[in-house]
Formats: structure tokens, C-alpha cells, sequence
């Protein structure tokens, strides 16, 4: 077996003992390691040289990102999921035709449709999905994220935070939680732009809080802006700052007129 | 797999989301491997750009990275199409940047560098401020590309870069390095001339030529002195000649000879008299002469007994040379050469040789002018004149004036400025008769105080005449004008004088001759005024002088339309050729309240960027033509066109075509002129389209122009070359016959068929000499003659851009050997136009009266029946001429007919279908089409200096103890034939024209009333 490829498998198990042990900081250093080392591979994206230990060399790169996306999620750090996410990803498009199928494939694609969507990038959600096959889209994991987001569209969102407990995989959970709180903002935009003041307890049932207190905890954090007085929640000190402006009718109807004319004389 | 080979990335994704890893090595592999697939992923990458950038920014970053981020940024921007961002993160790329890669990015990259980097180099040297910096890592990036073009020996890529760089010196090193170093150095004075736009760095370029040329082993002389002529450093041009001249080898002295004619093609009179009297009179005293240092200036010059020009330099030392008279014969060597070389260089070796050649080959056809003399209404002054304007302009610088002499009645009908214009005729026709002319028009010129009985119209005719005779080389006759001019207060008189006199003296800047011509001005007098005013810039021809803004005052102070008219002009030749210099003045001008004065304007645009075909010129001339107010700037600003484009001749029909087009007929005369004037002799087939419409057109003056404009355009070509030729002449003798057609195109007809037989058919129009130099007096010329809209007697500048066609070869002793050699080509294409009247001739051997009884009318159908059944009416008279096919035969027939002059001139071996070649015998017409055909025969006994298809040619004997038949200057046998002329039955020759070499002042004549 090629030297090289030893070396990085041998670090690889090191790594995987470590991510066993959630030593997540040895992780990190290992994973920077192994990625400058995969760099040396002539057969990885995007160069795809046709050397003999291209698939097997494949297969280890393949896995140590997915670990790598994997690791990405467990620290919560979004962006190098996203970093990792898209050098994992020729792996399954670009070289999918030579590798056997990996396990963590659709789980990991399902996480980065969750992560669109907790970030709010639905023009991408959409490209993404567009991409998948039927039978990926058939996927439980698959399936999960694509039924979140129609929730997410059509205003159920109490589905949305009810489905926290079908989660298809224990990664999900953080992201999971991330959309509860973009649901959150977004009723509490709606909120402000449809009522002056609520009652406590209207705005919680409106927020999905169970209690008075993570509420008030919320506003706090969120939306200072907001101010709790007798019971009343009062939102609509934000609406008064941004008067609707006045369209200038009568000036573009001038210009309008003037372009016309000027039209007419150059013809 | 068969598959796995092929795998291919679909996204750029994974790269550039290892752009955001925290490890430089994995940046590093991102960069890299990016930058092999730019070119497939631009459009994804693009967004990351800003990453990129930060990356090239990153201080920490290393060196190497950071290039390649830069390049990578570069590529990207080269596809959004942001050229200007994308020069600059290649400059930052450093030697990334791989000049000599062929890639699109690479060459569109490297172009815009280049014209960055030019456009820098021009601004920094414009504006002469060495503040204006160039970014060093552009210039690093040129220079590595003129490298690259050196290493790869492209050479001419090199110098065309260097010179748009400005960099002379890696010009410089790219001609040395080259392989044919004579080959580049012609290339590069052809570049310079084309595409150098701005004066002062083409006499940089013009220096350095010089310089290299000089360093050469073998020293191309004839081109070093046209550079140094350009340079006007008459000082080196003096140099090498003497040097030549002083060589034992006659071979060098030839060379010599050979490059002074060429310098004097150039009619750059004020130069060629500064080379003149720079020439080192020769020593006699055998001390010195042993050391042969060619510009010794040592004081002990010595009595030169062959070169009378320099009466001062004899004066000085007559006493001491007497005892050592005979000391060396090398200096006796030198001494006859040098005389020779005056001659040559005072113009009047050319010019005499030019007089005997279109005189010996005048084939001027007299019954053109009988048929226009005959429908011309009596009454009608304005086509009397014409016509009297078209003899004169046939006839330039033949001496032939049968035609006046035969028709005194007819003449003597043309009074006051009629006559005028009549008597300046003659000084057309006798153009460039130096030694005789004063004496020919003596009868005519003011007697001396005694306010003789003359008109004073002829008088001051015969004043302006003097001057057209001597045009350009008035040295011997500038006193006697100046002297005229001052003795008189006759405005007309005055006004001949000051013509004559600007002429005579063209571009001399004489401050004397000034001063009196301005006193003339002073006196408020229209006609003089006028006169003066163009006089004065005549005088001061591209000078530039301050003088300028003197008769700009007074432009503004006079009244007389006509002085500012002539004023203008003035300040617009003293720019001539001055180019940016000439902007303030032009500025002024152009801005000025007066329309005259912006017609001036046009003139001095025209005229400072003369066959430039600047842009700048011609984008400011546009705009004039379509926005001045005034009639007359709009006209002239499009007539202007033709003077900037000269150089380019195929360029002018494009860019006039929409004007030609114009609602207004101004614009219209002027596009029709500009044509005229810038396709010259050219007779381009573009041209002739654009002009063709326009003789037809509905407003009388543009139909004027037009044919006038044509005619200038085809002078010289004949039918066989462009059928539409004979399309013309035939609608010129339409016009001239119909009745009712307008004064006004009947005199542009008139003009036309005038210009269009030029100088006996011998002559071309040209603005350009041989070597591309402009030819002053001919620009000037034509400048003055486009302003006969305002003044007829102006017409006759036009013969000042009248340059004959022909080879004269000359040998050691300038004279004209009998030499033969070949015109690759039919003949019949560059034959002279058969005469109009081949029946009517033949009638007249018979019948001489039958032609001055016919009618008019008759006549005309006559011919026109004569050209469309030539063969039926030949037939009949016992001699088949098929019209087409021979040569050979026309001459025998005309053999017949008593047309003798052409025996020994031109071939007429066979009558069989016609030869493909021709052989001419020096000195032979040769016209400007036909120069790509002259061969010179291998096994002659002669061989040129240089390998000129036309103009003078030295000749170098090869069998020089064999002797020599001279076939013009000694040889009365030969030049007694033309005695006949070409209609030889109606003219009665004076005799004695044949038998002397030079032909004798003709008879003086009266006008009687």
C-alpha cells in the first residue's frame, strides 16, 4: 500500500478515536492535518487523475469530510459545515459513478437542506433540491428537511417545532433548534408589523413559549426595542420610526410627459 | 472504467470553499488548482472574488500566493469583461503573468497593457512632466513583450510597439538585432512617416534613424539624407555629399548625384539652398588636400573657378589662389562635380531636363481646344477665359503656345482681368523656362518708369507670369519683381507683383521681400490687398513665424472682404506642415467671429496636417462641415478633408461619401474637391463612383466641381485602364457643345478637359514625392488653386502640382544617354489617349480647310459617329483600324497621317495582336500606374544607381569607353520631329524650335482690340 495513503489512514484512526471521545479540539487539529495531506492526492478533486489507488484514495477522502461535516455540526460551527459540506460534495456528484454508495450520503445532504433552511436560503434550498433524484427524494432524511420547509412556507410553524421530535438522525437536533428560533423571528417580524401591542399571554401563544418567563427572557435578547408594560406587550414604538413614504406622482407623470415628447421630436 | 477517465468536476464549490480553510497550504491548493479551471468556472467564481482579492491583499500571505491570487482575480475579471481591473491584478501577478502564452487572455491583456502603457508614455511626453509616473510593473510587463518579440525576431512587431511606446531605445536595439538591418530601417521610416502622429517625436525616431544608419558598414545615403532632410539639418546632408563627391570612385559621385535629385524632388527650396552654401568650396593647396576630411572649414578657401554661384567665397581669397591653381586633380575633380551638384541642387538641372522632356514628348491635343474655342459663345467672357485657363493648363511647361499664337483675334477679345489672366497663360506654359523667362514675357512686363503704353492688366499678368515660370527657384528673379513691385501704385500691377513675387520666393521667409509686400498691404487696396495677403504666406510657407499674428490683426482691421479672404489664406500657409504646433493659431481662427477668418481656419487645419490623416484633424474638420453657420466654412472644412488624407488616398471616398450626399450643394463641391484633391492622378475606382453622380447633379457649381475634381482624378489614366475615362471625355465634349447647359459647369467642363491632357499629357498631378515626402509647392498649389471659387487668375496655381511622368536617366555628365528598358505590361494601357480626331486629322492632310468650315455642330457629330464607327470610316479609307487591338498599328496610320514625332520614342516593331511588354527609351513617359512594370534590362549597358521605376536615375556606365548616344539634350536630329505637333497640318511650327535644343522665345505678340 502507497506510503502516503497509510500515513493518512493511520491519522484518520487517530482522529476517529478522538471523535469517540468527543476530544473535539484534537479533532479539529487532526482534521487540519489530514486535509492539507489529501492535498497531495493526485486523484481528489478537482484533478481526478487516474492513479492505481484512485478509489480507495477516494473512499478515505470521502470519509474523512463526512467526519469533517459530521465534526462541524457537533462544535456548531455553520461555517465550516458549509466549507466541508462543498468539498465533500464532488464526492458524491463528481465521482458518485465510481464509488459505492456511502451510508452517510443522504443524511448529510438532509443536513445541509436544514441548514439552508435555518439560515433562511431558500432560493438554495431549492437548488439543491432540484438536483436530487426521485429516489433521494424518497430518503427519510431527505424527506424530513423537504416536509419542514413546505411547513415552514405554509405558516404551520407549530409543526415546524413539533417535528424537532422525529428528527431521523441525533445531528439534527442543533439545527433543529436553530430553526425553532428563525421561526421565532419570523412570527415576531409578523407580529410587529400586525399589531401595536399584545397581551403577555397572547404573545406567547403567538411565540409557541411555554412559559411567561422564556418570553420575557426572549424579548430581552431579541427585541429590546419591544416594551412590557401592565401586562401588555407593546410593539409599535418600531412601526412609528419608519413613515410610509409619499410617492412623488405628480413629478414622474412630468417626466413621463417630457420623455414622450422629447421621443416624438427625435423621430 | 471507462467513465472514471473522463471524470470531470461540475463546480467549482469545493475549491472555493477551501479558499475560507484557515490553513495556508489548502489556500494555496485552492488557488492553484482554480486557476487551471478558471476558464471553465469564471462565472462561479466570480462571486468569491472578493475572498480572492483578500487574500492577494493579505500581508501574510506569501509572496508566490499572493501573485497567484492576483492572476487568478486577473482571469476572472478578463471574463466579466472589466479589462481595466484586470490589467491591474495582473500587473500584480508579477512574472505569473506569462507574456509569451497564447491564450485570448494573455493577447487581450497584453494589447491593453500595451496601449495603457503607450497612451501613459504619449501623456508624460505631451505634457513633458516627468511627474506623470508609469506604473514600473507595467513597463516591466512591455518591456518583457518587446523582449519576447526581439528573441522571437519579430522584429517589425518590435519597432511597432517601441515606436507606439516611445521607447527609442529598445527601437533601437530592435534594428540593430534584426537580420536585415537596410530592410528594417526602410520599414521603420515608412512607420514613421504613417503612423507617428506627433511632429516632434518622428524627428526623435527620424534621429535615431540617422544614428543607426550612420553605424552601418555600407550607409544607405539616400535614405540618411531624406531623415536628415526631414530633420532639416542641411549640415549632414552637406557632409555626405561632400564626402561622396570627394571619393575617387565615380560610382560615389553618381550616388551623390542621384541623392541630390531625389532631395529636389522634394521642392523644399529653403533647405536645398542651405545645403547649397554649406558645401565647402574646394581647397587647392596640396597640404591640405591630402587629408580628405570632407568638413574641413578651414579659411584658406580657394578660387573656384567651375562654381560661379559662390561669388562671395571667391572674392575673398582671389589673390592667394592664382600661384596654386592647378595643385591637385583630385580637387579639379571635385571642383567639376560640385558644380554639377549646384546645378542639380538650385533645381535648375531637373527643371531644365523636365522642360526638354515635356516639350520633346508634348502630345497635347489642339483640336480639343479648337472644339471649344468654336462652341464657346463669343460673348461669353466667363468660358473665353476657361478656355484661354484650359490652353494654358494643357500646355504647362511644353512651351507650346501654338495655339495662342494661331488664335491673336480670338484672344485679343479678353480685356481687363480677362487679359490679366490671359498674359499669366503664358507664364504656365512656359513653366520652369529659367534662363529665357524674362525675356519671353518682356513685350508684356511694365517698361521701367516710362509708364509705357501696356494694359496695365497684361502687365501685372506678365508679373504673376514671371512668378508661375519661376515658382519655387526665383532666385535670379526675385529683384527684378521686387523691383516692379515697388515702382508701381497700380493695384492690378501690384497685384501680378505680389503673386509673382510669393511664388518666386516661395517659403524662402526673405524678411525684405516681406516688408515690401506688407507696405502693399498697408495701402487698404482690395485687389492688392488680396494679392499680398497670400503672398505673404506664400512667402513664409510652414514657417510658423510669428508673422501670423500680425496679418491676424490686420485681418481684423481691414474692411475689404477680399483682404481678409487673402489674409486668411496667408496664415494658414504659414503653418503649412507645422501640425500641433499649429493649434493655438488654428484655435484662434476657428473660434473667431468672422466666417473668412474661419474659413482661414480650414485652410490652416488643412494645411498644419497635411497627408497626416491625423484623426484629431479630421474628427475637428467633420465637425466644422456639418455645424459652421456659414456656407463657406462648410465647404472648405470638407474640402480640407482631401488635404489631411492625402497620404490615403482609398480612405477619402469613404469618408466624404455621406457628405457627398448632403442637402447642401456647399458641402456637396466641397466632398467632390476633397476627392479631387487627395486621389489626385490616382484615378481610384472608388473615387470616380463617388464623383460620377455628382457631374450630374442639379445645382451648377457642384456639377462644376465635379468635373473638375474628376478630371483630377483621371489626369493620365486612359480608357483602356478604366473604361469610364472615355465615359468622361465624351460628357465633358456633351457639355461643352450643349447650349444650354450653365455657365457655370460649362466652365468647370472647359477646366476639366484642360487638366485632365495636362502639361501635353505628360504631367500628373502629386502631392507626394517618391519617398512619401510631401512636395510643398504642390500642397500649397493645390491649396491656393481650390480657392478660384473666389479669384479665376488662381487657377493657374493648380500647374505647381503638375509633376511630369517620366524615367529620365542620366549619366556622369548629366546628360541623357540612349538607354532601353521594359514596361512589363500591354502598352496600350498606359498609351496616351488617341487623339479626338483620328478622321478629322486625315481630312485635314487632305482637306485643310474642311475642318475650319465645318460647323460646330457637325463637328461634334462627326466625332461621335467617328468614335462609334471608327472601324467603318477606317475602312474606307484603305486601312483597317480596328480600335482595340494594336498599337502597332494606330502609329503606322498615324506614320501616315505625318505624325512622325513617335518614330523613336515609342515601339512599332509589329502589327500582330499586341505584346504584353513595351520598351521605352530614356527618357520615356512613365506613368504612375505603370512604375510596377518598369524592368530594367539585365544585359544593358547601363545600370542605375538606384532602382527608380521613374523621376531622374542616375546610370552607371559599364562600357564606358564605347561611345555615348545621347538620345535628348544633343540630339537635333531626334527633337526636330516634334516640330510636327500632333495635329501637324493645322500648325505652322516655328522652325527654329527644332533645330536648337532649347526652343526660342516665340515671337511677341499684340492684342488688338
Amino acid at each position: 500500500m502507497d506510503p502516503q495513503l497509510t500515513e493518512v489512514s493511520q491519522l484518520f484512526e487517530r482522529f476517529k478515536a478522538a471523535f469517540i471521545r468527543n476530544d473535539y479540539d484534537s479533532c479539529a487539529n487532526l482534521l487540519s492535518q489530514l486535509k492539507v495531506l489529501l492535498t497531495k492526492f493526485r486523484s481528489l478533486p478537482p484533478l481526478f487523475e487516474n492513479t492505481p489507488n484512485a478509489i480507495n484514495e477516494l473512499l478515505l477522502a470521502r470519509e474523512i469530510y463526512e467526519h469533517a461535516v459530521v465534526l462541524s455540526v457537533k462544535i456548531e460551527d455553520q461555517d465550516a459545515f458549509e466549507r466541508d459540506f462543498f468539498q465533500l460534495k464532488p464526492y458524491y456528484t463528481d465521482a458518485g459513478s465510481r464509488l459505492p454508495p456511502s451510508p452517510q450520503e443522504y443524511p448529510i445532504l438532509g443536513l445541509n437542506l436544514l441548514r439552508l433552511l435555518v439560515q433562511n436560503r431558500i432560493a438554495e434550498f431549492h437548488t439543491e433540491l432540484e438536483l436530487l433524484s426521485a429516489t433521494a427524494l424518497e430518503n427519510p432524511c431527505i424527506k424530513h428537511a423537504v416536509e419542514l420547509e413546505q411547513s415552514f412556507m405554509e405558516g404551520a410553524y407549530n409543526r415546524v417545532l413539533s417535528a424537532r421530535q422525529t428528527a431521523p438522525h441525533e445531528t439534527y437536533v442543533y439545527f433543529m433548534d436553530l430553526l425553532a428560533k428563525t421561526v421565532r423571528d419570523e412570527i415576531a417580524g409578523c407580529s410587529e408589523k400586525a399589531y401595536d401591542y399584545l397581551s403577555i399571554d397572547d404573545a406567547r401563544q403567538m411565540l409557541l413559549f411555554s412559559f411567561d418567563q422564556e418570553l420575557l427572557e426572549y424579548i430581552k435578547e431579541e427585541h429590546p426595542e419591544w416594551e412590557v408594560k401592565n401586562g401588555f406587550v407593546f410593539l409599535q414604538k418600531a412601526k412609528e420610526s419608519a413613515p410610509c413614504k409619499e410617492i412623488p406622482s405628480l413629478q414622474l407623470i412630468n417626466q413621463t410627459l417630457s420623455y414622450a415628447r422629447e421621443l416624438e421630436r427625435i423621430v | 472504467m471507462a467513465a472514471a477517465a473522463a471524470t470531470m468536476v461540475s463546480s467549482a464549490g469545493g475549491l472555493l470553499a477551501m479558499l475560507n480553510e484557515s490553513h495556508p497550504q489548502l489556500k494555496f491548493h485552492a488557488l492553484s488548482n482554480l486557476i487551471s479551471f478558471v476558464d471553465q468556472f469564471w462565472p462561479e467564481i466570480s462571486t468569491s472574488v472578493p475572498i480572492i482579492e483578500s487574500l492577494y491583499e493579505d500581508e501574510e500571505f506569501g509572496q508566490h500566493q499572493r501573485q497567484l491570487a492576483a492572476l487568478l482575480v486577473s482571469k476572472v475579471f478578463y471574463y466579466l469583461g472589466e479589462l481595466n481591473d484586470s490589467l491591474s491584478y495582473a500587473l500584480g501577478a508579477g512574472p505569473l503573468f506569462d507574456v509569451s502564452e497564447d491564450s485570448d487572455y494573455v493577447h487581450t491583456l497584453l494589447a491593453k497593457a500595451i496601449d495603457e502603457y503607450a497612451s501613459l508614455r504619449s501623456k508624460a511626453a505631451e505634457s513633458s512632466d516627468e511627474a506623470a509616473k508609469v506604473d514600473p510593473r507595467l513597463e516591466a510587463i512591455v518591456e518583457r513583450m518587446l523582449d519576447k518579440c526581439i528573441m522571437d525576431e519579430k522584429y517589425q512587431q518590435a519597432m511597432g510597439i517601441a515606436i507606439e511606446c516611445r521607447r527609442l531605445d529598445k527601437l533601437e536595439e530592435a534594428i540593430t538585432r534584426s537580420d536585415n538591418v537596410h530592410g528594417t530601417l526602410a520599414y521603420c521610416i515608412n512607420v514613421s512617416h504613417s503612423y507617428v502622429y506627433r511632429r516632434e517625436f518622428r524627428r526623435e525616431v527620424l534621429q535615431l534613424l540617422v544614428k543607426v544608419y550612420q553605424q552601418l558598414p555600407s550607409p544607405d545615403y539616400l535614405s540618411i539624407c531624406q531623415c536628415l532632410m526631414f530633420l532639416d539639418e542641411p549640415e549632414g546632408v552637406a557632409n555626405i555629399l561632400e564626402k561622396l563627391l570627394r571619393s575617387e570612385n565615380k560610382e560615389d559621385a553618381l550616388l551623390a548625384f542621384q541623392v541630390t535629385f531625389d532631395l529636389v524632388e522634394n521642392e523644399h527650396q529653403a533647405f536645398l539652398l542651405n545645403v547649397r552654401d554649406r558645401l565647402s568650396a574646394p581647397k587647392s593647396l596640396p597640404s591640405e588636400s591630402v587629408q580628405p576630411v570632407p568638413n574641413d572649414p578651414t579659411p584658406a578657401q580657394n578660387e573656384n573657378p567651375t562654381a560661379p554661384e559662390d561669388i562671395q567665397m571667391t572674392d575673398g581669397s582671389a589673390a592667394a589662389s592664382t600661384n596654386v591653381h592647378e595643385a591637385d586633380p583630385k580637387e579639379v575633380m571635385y571642383a567639376e562635380r560640385l558644380t554639377k551638384i549646384k546645378g542639380i541642387l538650385s533645381g535648375e538641372t531637373s527643371i531644365q531636363l523636365t522642360l526638354q522632356f515635356l516639350y520633346s514628348h508634348n502630345k497635347s491635343d489642339l483640336l480639343i481646344l479648337k472644339t471649344i474655342k468654336q462652341s464657346v459663345e463669343m460673348r461669353n467672357s466667363i468660358c473665353h477665359s476657361a478656355t484661354i485657363y484650359a490652353n494654358a493648363i494643357m500646355h504647362a511647361g511644353t512651351t507650346v503656345d501654338t495655339f495662342l499664337r494661331d488664335n491673336l483675334d480670338w484672344l485679343s477679345r479678353a480685356t481687363n482681368w480677362a487679359k490679366f489672366s490671359a498674359t499669366a497663360g503664358l507664364g504656365v506654359i512656359h513653366r520652369g523656362h529659367l534662363q529665357q523667362g524674362r525675356s519671353l514675357m518682356a513685350p508684356y512686363l511694365p517698361q521701367g518708369g516710362a509708364g509705357g503704353g501696356g494694359s496695365p492688366y497684361s502687365e501685372g499678368g506678365a508679373l504673376y507670369a514671371l512668378g508661375l515660370i519661376h515658382a519655387n527657384h526665383g532666385e535670379g528673379i526675385k529683384q527684378f519683381l521686387r523691383d516692379s513691385l515697388r515702382s508701381t501704385n497700380v493695384e492690378v500691377i501690384q497685384h501680378g507683383a505680389c503673386l509673382g513675387l510669393g511664388l518666386a520666393a516661395l517659403g524662402t521667409a526673405d524678411e525684405e521681400i516681406y516688408d515690401d509686400i506688407k507696405s502693399v498691404l498697408y495701402t487698404d487696396s482690395a485687389v492688392a490687398g488680396e494679392a499680398a495677403g497670400i503672398s505673404m504666406g506664400l512667402l513664409m510657407v510652414g514657417t510658423a513665424s510669428e508673422k501670423a499674428s500680425e496679418m491676424l490683426a490686420y485681418a481684423h482691421e481691414t474692411q475689404h472682404e477680399k483682404i481678409i479672404r487673402g489674409l486668411a489664406l496667408g496664415i494658414a500657409l504659414t503653418v503649412y506642415g507645422r501640425e500641433e504646433e499649429a493649434d493655438t493659431l488654428i484655435e484662434q481662427m476657428t473660434r473667431d467671429q468672422d466666417p473668412i477668418l474661419r474659413y482661414g481656419g480650414m485652410y490652416a487645419l488643412a494645411l498644419a496636417y497635411r497627408g497626416t490623416a491625423n484623426n484629431k484633424a479630421i474628427r475637428q474638420l467633420l465637425h466644422f462641415a456639418v455645424s459652421d453657420v456659414s456656407d463657406d466654412v462648410r465647404r472648405t472644412a470638407v474640402l480640407a478633408l482631401g488635404f489631411v488624407l492625402y497620404s490615403e488616398p482609398e480612405q477619402t471616398p469613404r469618408i466624404v461619401s455621406l457628405l457627398s450626399e448632403s442637402y447642401n450643394p456647399h458641402v456637396r463641391y466641397g466632398a467632390a474637391l476633397a476627392v479631387g484633391i487627395s486621389c489626385a492622378g490616382t484615378g481610384l475606382s472608388e473615387a470616380i463612383s463617388l464623383l460620377e453622380p455628382l457631374t450630374s447633379d442639379v445645382v451648377d457649381f457642384v456639377r462644376q466641381g465635379a468635373l473638375i475634381a474628376m478630371a483630377m482624378v483621371m489626369v493620365q489614366i486612359n480608357g483602356a485602364s478604366d473604361s469610364r475615362v472615355g465615359t468622361f471625355r465624351r460628357q465633358l465634349e456633351k457639355i461643352i457643345l450643349d447650349k444650354h447647359e450653365d455657365t457655370m459647369s460649362k466652365m468647370g467642363a472647359i477646366l476639366a478637359s484642360g487638366i485632365l491632357d495636362a502639361g501635353g499629357r505628360n504631367v500628373t498631378i502629386r502631392l507626394l514625392s517618391k519617398t512619401k515626402h510631401d512636395k510643398v509647392t504642390a500642397v500649397v498649389g493645390l491649396a491656393v488653386f481650390s480657392q478660384f471659387w473666389y479669384w479665376y487668375p488662381l487657377i493657374y496655381f493648380v500647374s505647381l502640382s503638375f509633376s511630369p511622368t517620366a524615367f529620365i536617366g542620366l549619366n556622369y555628365d548629366l546628360k541623357v544617354p540612349r538607354f532601353e528598358f521594359l514596361s512589363h505590361a500591354k502598352p496600350s494601357l498606359f498609351e496616351y489617349p488617341k487623339p479626338t480626331t483620328v478622321p478629322t486629322t486625315t481630312s485635314a492632310v487632305k482637306l485643310p480647310t474642311a475642318v475650319l468650315s465645318t460647323s460646330a455642330k457637325a463637328k461634334a457629330r462627326a466625332k461621335k459617329e467617328a468614335e462609334q464607327k471608327a472601324s467603318a470610316e477606317k475602312s474606307s479609307g484603305a486601312e483597317s483600324l480596328s480600335t482595340g487591338p494594336s498599337t502597332g498599328k494606330g502609329k503606322s496610320s498615324g506614320e501616315k497621317d505625318g505624325e512622325a514625332m513617335q518614330v523613336d520614342n515609342l515601339p512599332e516593331k509589329k502589327a500582330e495582336p499586341e505584346p504584353s511588354f513595351e520598351v521605352l527609351i530614356n527618357p520615356a513617359r512613365v506613368v504612375p500606374a505603370q512604375e510596377k512594370f518598369i524592368k530594367f534590362l539585365e544585359d544593358s549597358r547601363y545600370v542605375p544607381v538606384k532602382l527608380a521605376p521613374s523621376g531622374f536615375v542616375l546610370l552607371r556606365d559599364l562600357r564606358p569607353d564605347e561611345p555615348e548616344v545621347l538620345s535628348l539634350t544633343d540630339a537635333p536630329a531626334s527633337t526636330a520631329s516634334p516640330a510636327g505637333g500632333s495635329a501637324a497640318g493645322q500648325q505652322s511650327s516655328s522652325s527654329a524650335m527644332a533645330v536648337d535644343d532649347e526652343p526660342q522665345p516665340p515671337q511677341p505678340f499684340e492684342y488688338t482690340s
